[in-house]
């Protein structure tokens, strides 16, 4: 199930900042055009400073998708 | 009197956490994600309360302290706290806030960081304290602005009106805030607001800490110390260690509104002694350089304080150091 053909997921959940900002970006690395990172995270800050991040980086972000409280999946397409 | 940093804190507390105001964050993010976004609104609030603080002082309603000037101490003490912050995972202000929001990681390092500043300031460490405290450089005001004999301003070395130079001090941060391009960010509270109602809370908190017997405005080291200090050796908590417990209480009031409270653990548990690790090292540097990234960078700065710009520099060069060293070789 899922609404994204996800490639890959990481779960950073509880790191301290910037940890869920660091992998995703390091995840995103090593992924090819067009593969769909999932970015599991429950730390506000992040929620707001990744999918700016990843545009910088020219990739889109697909959605931020509230799956709890207080835990987001951000869905970046790479590019 | 000391409670009202009670009520302070709890505005603080909100805005910090709705506003995601974090300066290791601002540092750090300039540096390493090349995002100013925090880093504009540091600059923003630090212009505002430049004249808030100067307008104040002028009416008479609070009189301008900046701390002492202390080479050493500023400089290496800044150094060390600026390598802890990126260890704990937040500044003395972040880490705080953040207990609120339910992050455990900052429970730690916030225990860490109050216990070794105590143990700095009046414990196993203070021996060092006190061969710092010989370097302190304070200068005698003429001006009813700043407190007879405090640390020396940019005004004082430069002969200048204070208003003279804090006009052209603002100006500088207010030409880097709007005019050169910044990381966008949506936030739930921006940071022109945020910046705004800081930098009118800022001086209304320190006519209120003043009046408590207590001479400065916002800070957050010597409020965990006084905790630690109430809660270890019984003496009552001043107007600053209120303050932490009204912070507390605010970023947690607003976590659980916003649906952002939940006590967040890592799944890795060796991320404790790292956090610990930097709470040591943040208690033992905010001392050392005689205040935080609060009392030095956020109140120390606006005052125009040589010994606040300098060890605020140092938070900087140690915050890059070790965000290089964890996070920035790949």
């Amino acid at each position: 199930m899922g609404k994204y053909e996800v490639t890959k997921s990481i779960d950073v959940r509880g790191e301290v900042c910037p940890v869920p900002d660091v992998e995703a970006k390091r995840a995103v690395k090593k992924m090819k055009p067009g593969e769909i990172l999932e970015v599991w995270i429950d730390y506000p800050m992040s929620k707001e400073r990744i999918p700016e991040g990843m545009k910088k980086m020219g990739h889109e972000v697909l959605e931020i998708e509230e799956v709890g409280n207080s835990e987001w999946k951000i869905y970046i397409k790479v590019k | 009197m000391a409670l009202t940093g009670i009520i302070f804190g709890i505005f603080f507390g909100i805005v910090l956490q709705r506003g995601r105001i974090c300066f290791n964050s601002a540092f750090r993010d300039v540096m390493l994600f090349k995002d100013n976004y925090l880093m504009k609104f540091a600059a923003l609030v630090i212009a505002l309360q430049t004249l808030t603080f100067l307008l104040f002082a002028q009416f008479g309603w609070i009189t301008l302290n900046p701390k002492p000037l202390n080479w050493v101490g500023n400089i290496i003490g800044g150094y060390i706290f600026g390598l802890g912050m990126v260890l704990a995972g937040g500044c003395a202000s972040g880490v705080t806030y953040r207990s609120g929001e339910g992050m455990t990681t900052a429970w730690f390092a916030a225990m860490f960081y109050g216990l070794t500043a105590y143990a700095t300031k009046a414990g196993a460490f203070k021996p060092w304290l006190d061969w710092i405290s010989k370097f302190n450089v304070k200068v005698e005001y003429s001006t009813p602005i700043y407190a007879s004999n405090s640390g020396p301003t940019l005004p004082s070395v430069l002969h200048l009106n204070p208003w003279i130079v804090g006009i052209l001090f603002s100006a500088l941060l207010l030409w880097y805030t709007f005019g050169t391009k910044t990381t966008e960010r949506h936030s739930k509270m921006g940071m022109k607001t945020a910046a705004i109602i800081l930098a009118i809370l800022a001086p209304i908190a320190w006519m209120s800490s003043a009046a408590s017997g207590r001479n400065y405005g916002f800070g957050i080291t010597g409020g965990w110390i006084s905790l630690f200090k109430g809660f270890l050796a019984g003496a009552s908590v001043n107007w600053e260690g209120w303050l932490i417990v009204g912070i507390i209480i605010g970023a947690m009031i607003s976590a659980k509104i916003s649906g952002e409270f939940k006590l967040r653990m890592p799944r890795n548990p060796f991320t404790y002694l790292q956090v610990m690790i930097g709470g040591i090292l943040m208690g033992l540097g905010a001392v050392t350089a005689g205040g935080c990234n609060i009392g030095h960078f956020f109140t120390g700065v606006p005052q125009m304080a040589i010994g606040s710009i300098l060890a605020s520099i140092f938070f900087i060069l140690g915050n890059w150091s070790m965000a290089w060293l964890l996070y920035g070789r790949d």
